[in-house]
Parts: structure tokens; C-alpha cells; sequence
């Protein structure tokens, strides 16, 4: 198991943000070498960003062809070992379809599969889905609320025996074993069972990111990877540990939820991160790991791999090698695989 | 395209362990194909290999049997959902179409298209979305307290949605504000390679065909016998005038159940293999949730298909199954093992030569463009009709020796959206 001695490092891309040059290969095959790479680097994953529409709102000036859950396929099948953890909305899916994406891109992957959930509501969206009006952040954390409930529990739909696969006997599953999920809920009725099998890894992963201060209990209850932003240094550990008090509060182990800091290379020049601020924030305990935002240019992510990443293992604070094949055991939590 | 060079198109329907009911209990089939990737990336190779137009996925958003005792006889309550399965084939295979059902009743316009124009990117021009209206009360209930909702308004909001998708992919800039739908922005992704992925449909009951003739590249339909394919065909493409399209704008692929093997006293052997392993209450389960109908096994099993109310779900397939039953004079028990093999499509058992024999005088006879292909089981009925039936059909000049194109569209021969 993980015994918190080596920092977990996952990297954020935004595709079509790779390279800002159109170059002669295709985008699919220069985001898949960017994540093999990553992935000889034995980071534990990468978080392919989505929002529809983008950020930027300037539909044109994003050259980004791919949907996050679509990517994420396709990059599940030229991949390994790596995570792969793609952005999806809570407004543009419902619950049961979205659910069922992930169970299945988990299987696609064995077990490497994970959402991130946003608790912010991006500013755009909601006019694009027939919800002009948007929500208010009351009712939108509600909502975002018993959404995970939902999805969380469709993949605890299957027992981990339930397929039995019986030709002679006729048997495909035990009834049993597959359960309704039942629920009705303030703004969702979802019936169950999820008609996808369980995940290698028991669920695909929980990634939950755009907390603000009302949302951690939420995460504290129900995240695998909390991802938050960069702050001072100095208040980073009190708020690491508020976070896994809260964890604890919700009768979880404090080390069943990785809190990850999201950080930007600095980006004048050629952009550059320092081994000593990693070190020293983890080793003060200010988080479990790092999430790394790749900017524009690919050669930040060889510079990362080449020379922070080194020195880093030198130092004993990364490990060599994975530890299993789920993203689950890359993380050293519970759950399926191969710990 | 002149009359003698008209050469038909195929899709290979895939369905993890295949479309016989009970495919999954024959002893060759793959049993964990519904947790298999590999599997699928080897099926669509095979199909590829034989120079397939596309590979094909169903869905439903539910379990296919609200028994469960029943439902557990059946490999059909757990399996891939396609879009992510497609998206992963899409890396694997280089020229293939891919095309996968989504449903107008429990998606949002703007994410499905842009989703699909996500696949189609990463397949360079090749997806294809089959628009369904949802049929199942079990999909329902997995989207809200109120139920399947009616047939007419199920199709009502398919229009607006074809609408609102069709006009994100040909880069429409302005917003939708309508009866089921607002949209404010474009699409924020590059126009696709092949123009605007390709529109597939599967519904024809009335209201299903009118939106057929109206926005679809591809349809697909289930007919029994000669007689029922071309009056579909004939009514389609009639209607198509209407919306100032023209005949050939519309593929028309009935599905096809074929079993062939060296001899046909092999090819039926084979059939009657799988047809012994239908447990009867199987495969009445199966057959009542095609006719909407919650008990027809209160009624005698050997005795005639009861008088039965107008389907909400689906209502063309109801329609044939009775049109069935009359015919044929078939009792329940036989009109469920005989619809188990494939859900009412057309089913051939025979030779290669008698199978392309029968899928020429449709061709030929104006009842179809081409067929949607539905192996018994996989991977072992996909191998061999690509192995036996489809060199048959090239020896005979009706089906292509090799990829005139890259797109979906360039293999359909249809045109390119402006
Ligand atoms: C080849 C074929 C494939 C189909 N695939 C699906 C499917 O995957 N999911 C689904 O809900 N319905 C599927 N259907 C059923 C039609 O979409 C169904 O008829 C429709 O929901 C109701 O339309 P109708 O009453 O106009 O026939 C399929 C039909 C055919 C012929």
C-alpha cells in the first residue's frame, strides 16, 4: 500500500492546446506521444480537460477536435498503464448515461478510468443545454451532490462475482447479485442497474476539482482524488489537514482521498518548475501530490520528465515504477486490480 | 452510378456475443464479449478486412428485461456503451465506418453532436450516428418518474433534434431556441472530415419514416419477405421528393440474419444448434417486449398470438411480428423461437451462393441499397460470411473489392454536405 512517502503526480492537457503551430501530424497521434511519454515517466495520470464550449468562448480560436470521454477511448488503446481521467459535465449528461461512459471506459481501459466532476458551474454551458436560466450555486451544489450519489452508486450496481457465465447451465449472471439502484431524488429518479459490468478497479475514479470552501464536505464524502489550487505555501498544510479531517468526519481513512495541488510551470521563457518547491510543499505536508497544468508547449512536459522528475526520485520522493495496472493502485487506494 | 456498376452496401451489426439470443451458451462464442475490447477491435478488423462500409452498434439505456430471472438467461444486461467503444476502435482500424445509436429521448443536442463529431475526428471522417427514439419503459425509468413517453412526442422531439444537430454540423453559427431545445453556441471543434458525420436511422412507422426522408443518409429497417422490403423502400424513397432530396440521397440496408456454411444441410445444423438452446420462457420474454405486451405468457404457448393494443414503443415492429404470426399460421412458442434468432430480421440459412443468391434479388429487385448484418454469433458467423459470402457477392461484381475512399461517406457513395 501507499505509505504516503512518495508524492502522486498527475498532468493536465488541454487538447489542442498541445502545439500552438499546425504541424503535418495528426492532433490524435501527438496527444497520444505525449501520454505514452508521460506514461514512460510512470506518472500515476493525466486529466484530459473538457468544457463545451470553451473557456475561451471564441469557438474558433479553440482547434481542439476532441471531446474529453471520446479521447480518452482512443488513448486507453494505445496506453498501458497509465490514468486517464477525462473532464465531463454534469449539465451536458445525465447521470445514467454519464455513469455508464465511464464504467465502460474503465473496462475499455482495465481499470485506468476516472471523472473529474467540477463543482463550478462554467459560466456558458447551461445555455447550450437548454438551461438558459443556469443554476443557482445553491441549487447547482444540490445538484452536483446527488448527481455523484447517482453515479457513485449505479457503479456499485454488480457484485464483484455477480457474472457467471455459465453456458451448460444457461446462466449469464446470478440475479442476486445485480442490484437497483432505486433512486429518487430532488432533482433525478434513475431506477438501475447500470447495463455495463463492474470496473476492474471496483469504480472508475472520482476526481473532483473547482471546490469552493462549502463544496469540501462533498468531496471530503465522496472524492478519490481531491484537485486544488495553488496557494500560499504556508496555509497549504492547515488546509490539507482541515480537508482530511473532514475525511475522517465522514468515517473515511484520511489516506482514502489524495489531495493533489494544481500547478503551472512558471511560463516566461522556457517554462520551468522547481524539484525544491514540489519537495518542500509535499514534505511539509501540504498535499499528496501535484497536479501539472502542460502549457502550450510540449517541451514543458520534457522538461518536467527530464529534469525535475530525476531529481525528484533522487531524492526518494517519486517512485521508480508502478505499482499495479489500475489507476486505483497507482494511487495506492482501495479497490480492485492488483494491490 | 450506372444500373451495372451499382454495387451494394454492407454494415457488419455487431452485438458482443451475437444476435441470436442464446449466442452466448454456443460453445465457440466468445462468452466475455461484453467486457472484451479486444474482441471488438478484432470483429471490426475482420469486418474491415472484408471491406464492410461500417460496423454498426445498437443501444438502449437499461436493461433489456425487467425480469430478472429471465433477464439473467441472457447476455444482454451488460455489454459496452458504444460511443466508447467506437472511440476506441476508431485508433485501431483505418477505414471502416463506425456508427452508433444514440437516443433523441434522453440526450441533450449540443453534447451528441459534438461527441460524434469528436469520433469522427478521431477516425478521420468516419462515424456515423443511427437516431432512435427509445422504445423501452426501462430506459424511461432510468430518466425521470414519468414513464415511456408517447410515441408522437418522442418523434416530435427527434425532429427538433436532428435539426438542431444537423445545423451544429454544417457550422450553423446562430442559437436554436425551440419547443424541446435551446442552443446559444456553435459547435467549438473543426468542421468534420467528411463534412458532417453520417445520419443513420432505425425507426419506420409513419412519423419514422417521414423524419427518415427528411434528414437521414442510411436507414434501417427490419422486412421478412421480399414483398414488405420493397414497399418499404418504394414508400421511403417516395417520400423524399417531398423534402427536396432525391432517391439515391438514402441508403436503404434492411437487417439481415444470415447462417451459411459449405452445405446447407450444415448451414441449418448449425441454425438448429442454437435454436435448442432457447429456454421458452426466454424467448417469449424476448418476443413480448417487442410487442409492448407485459403478459403474454398468460396465454396458452401453443396457441395463436392474442389480439393486441396499438405498441408505444415500437410500433413497425409489432407490426411485422403479427403480419408474421397471420401468415404463417405460427403458434406463440414458434413465433418466439423463431423471432430469438433475430428479432424479426430477415434470416437465410443456406450456402454462400444460396445466401447471395436471395441478398441479389433484393438487391436487383429494388428492395434494398444493401444490408445490415447480423451474425448469429461472434466471432464465428461474422468470419464466415466475410469468408464465404462476401467473395461470392465481389466474384459476382456486387459488393467492392476494396475501399474506393477514406470517409463513411466516400464508401456510401453519398454526397458531400455543402
Ligand atoms: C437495424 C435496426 C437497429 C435498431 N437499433 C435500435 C437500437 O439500437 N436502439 C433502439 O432503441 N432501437 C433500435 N431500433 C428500433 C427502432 O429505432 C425503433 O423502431 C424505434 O425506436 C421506434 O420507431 P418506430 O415505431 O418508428 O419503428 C432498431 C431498428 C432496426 C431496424
Amino acid at each position: 500500500m501507499d505509505n504516503g512517502a512518495t508524492m502522486h503526480l498527475a498532468v493536465s492537457l488541454f487538447p489542442g492546446a498541445a502545439d500552438g503551430s499546425p504541424g503535418s501530424e495528426p492532433e490524435f497521434d501527438r496527444l497520444a506521444q505525449l501520454v505514452q511519454k508521460a506514461e514512460a515517466a510512470e506518472l500515476d495520470m493525466v486529466v484530459i480537460a473538457d468544457s463545451a464550449p470553451a473557456p475561451a468562448g471564441d469557438a474558433v480560436s479553440r482547434q481542439a477536435p476532441f471531446e474529453a470521454t471520446t479521447l480518452l477511448a482512443a488513448l486507453a488503446t494505445v496506453t498501458s498503464r497509465i490514468g486517464l481521467v477525462a473532464g465531463a459535465s454534469t449539465i451536458g449528461h445525465q447521470p445514467y448515461n454519464l455513469a455508464r461512459r465511464f464504467a465502460s471506459l474503465d473496462i475499455i481501459s482495465h481499470g485506468r478510468a476516472g471523472w473529474n466532476a467540477t463543482m463550478a458551474q462554467a459560466p456558458r454551458e447551461a445555455a447550450n443545454f437548454s438551461r438558459s436560466e443556469g443554476f443557482s450555486p445553491d441549487d447547482f451544489r444540490r445538484r452536483t451532490d446527488e448527481y455523484i450519489g447517482i453515479v457513485q452508486g449505479l457503479w456499485q450496481g454488480w457484485d464483484a462475482d455477480a457474472l457467471l457465465f455459465d453456458k451448460s447451465g444457461g446462466r449469464f449472471h446470478d440475479p442476486e447479485k445485480m442490484h437497483l439502484l432505486d433512486h429518487k431524488g430532488e432533482f433525478f429518479s434513475v431506477q438501475g442497474p447500470l447495463n455495463v459490468a463492474r470496473s476492474p478497479q471496483d469504480t472508475p475514479l472520482l476526481v473532483l476539482s473547482g471546490l469552493s470552501e462549502p463544496d469540501m464536505d462533498i468531496a471530503a464524502r465522496t472524492a478519490d482524488v481531491i484537485l486544488l489550487d495553488d496557494g500560499p505555501i504556508d496555509g497549504a498544510k492547515a488546509r490539507h489537514d482541515n480537508l482530511k479531517r473532514r475525511v475522517a468526519v465522514n468515517g473515511r481513512a484520511p489516506d482514502a482521498v489524495k489531495v493533489l495541488t494544481t500547478i503551472a510551470p512558471i511560463t516566461d521563457g522556457r517554462p520551468t518548475i522547481s524539484a525544491d518547491r514540489l519537495a518542500g510543499q509535499f514534505q511539509s505536508k501540504g498535499c499528496d501530490g501535484f497536479n501539472i497544468r502542460m502549457p502550450m508547449q510540449p517541451a514543458a512536459l520534457d522538461d518536467f520528465i527530464d529534469l525535475v522528475l530525476p531529481e525528484l526520485q533522487r531524492r526518494g520522493l517519486f517512485r521508480e515504477s508502478y505499482r499495479g495496472t489500475t489507476l486505483r493502485s497507482h494511487l495506492g487506494l482501495a479497490g480492485g486490480g492488483d494491490q | 452510378m450506372t444500373a451495372a456498376s451499382r454495387q451494394m452496401k454492407l454494415g457488419a451489426f455487431l452485438w458482443a456475443t451475437g444476435h441470436h439470443i442464446a449466442a452466448w451458451r454456443h460453445p465457440k462464442a466468445h462468452v466475455m464479449a461484453g467486457v472484451d475490447i479486444d474482441h471488438y477491435i478484432q470483429l471490426a478488423r475482420t469486418a474491415e478486412a472484408a471491406k464492410f462500409d461500417m460496423v454498426f452498434c445498437e443501444d438502449a439505456a437499461g436493461l433489456r428485461e425487467a425480469n430478472v430471472g429471465i433477464a439473467s438467461q441472457t447476455s444482454r444486461s451488460i455489454g459496452f456503451e458504444p460511443i466508447s467503444l467506437l472511440s476506441a476502435l476508431a485508433v485501431q482500424t483505418s477505414r471502416i465506418g463506425l456508427v452508433s445509436t444514440a437516443s433523441t429521448s434522453y440526450n441533450e443536442p449540443y453534447g451528441l453532436a459534438r461527441t460524434f463529431l469528436s469520433l469522427d475526428h478521431l477516425s478521420g471522417g468516419r462515424a456515423g450516428w443511427n437516431l432512435v427514439t427509445s422504445a423501452s419503459p426501462i430506459e424511461a425509468a432510468n430518466f425521470g418518474s414519468t414513464g415511456l413517453k408517447p410515441h408522437a412526442d418522442r418523434y416530435e422531439r427527434a425532429r427538433e433534434f436532428a435539426e438542431v444537430v444537423t445545423g451544429l454540423w454544417h457550422g450553423g453559427a446562430s442559437g436554436h431556441d425551440g419547443q424541446s431545445f435551446s442552443v446559444r453556441d456553435p459547435l467549438d471543434l473543426p468542421r468534420s472530415p467528411q463534412g458532417a458525420p453520417v445520419m443513420v436511422q432505425a425507426g419506420a412507422s409513419d412519423v419514422g419514416r417521414d423524419l427518415a426522408a427528411r434528414t437521414a443518409d442510411v436507414v434501417f429497417t427490419a422486412a421478412q419477405t421480399f414483398e414488405e422490403a420493397k414497399a418499404f423502400y418504394d414508400d421511403l424513397k417516395g417520400r423524399m421528393a417531398a423534402y427536396g432530396r432525391e432517391p439515391d440521397d438514402i441508403k436503404i440496408m434492411p437487417g439481415v440474419a444470415p447462417v451459411v456454411a459449405e452445405t446447407e444441410a450444415e448451414a441449418r445444423e448449425k441454425h438448429e444448434e442454437l435454436q435448442e438452446l432457447i429456454p421458452d420462457d426466454v424467448g417469449v420474454a424476448l418476443l413480448s417486449s417487442y410487442l409492448s405486451i407485459s403478459d403474454l405468457w398468460r396465454y396458452p404457448i401453443d396457441g395463436p398470438l392474442p389480439e393486441l393494443p396499438e405498441s408505444e414503443g415500437m410500433k413497425s415492429r409489432q407490426a411485422l411480428v403479427v403480419e408474421q404470426s397471420r401468415r404463417d399460421g405460427l403458434s406463440i412458442r414458434q413465433l418466439a423461437r423463431h423471432f430469438a434468432g433475430a428479432r424479426g430480421h430477415w434470416r437465410i440459412v443456406g450456402t454462400a451462393a444460396q445466401v447471395a443468391d436471395e441478398l441479389q434479388a433484393r438487391f436487383e429487385g429494388g428492395a434494398a441499397d444493401g444490408f445490415n448484418v447480423m451474425p448469429s454469433w461472434f466471432p464465428g458467423e461474422l468470419d464466415a460470411f466475410a469468408t464465404l459470402v462476401v467473395p461470392e457477392l465481389q466474384r459476382r461484381g456486387l459488393f467492392r473489392r476494396d475501399y474506393e475512399g477514406r470517409t463513411l461517406r466516400d464508401h456510401l457513395g453519398l454526397k458531400r454536405p455543402a
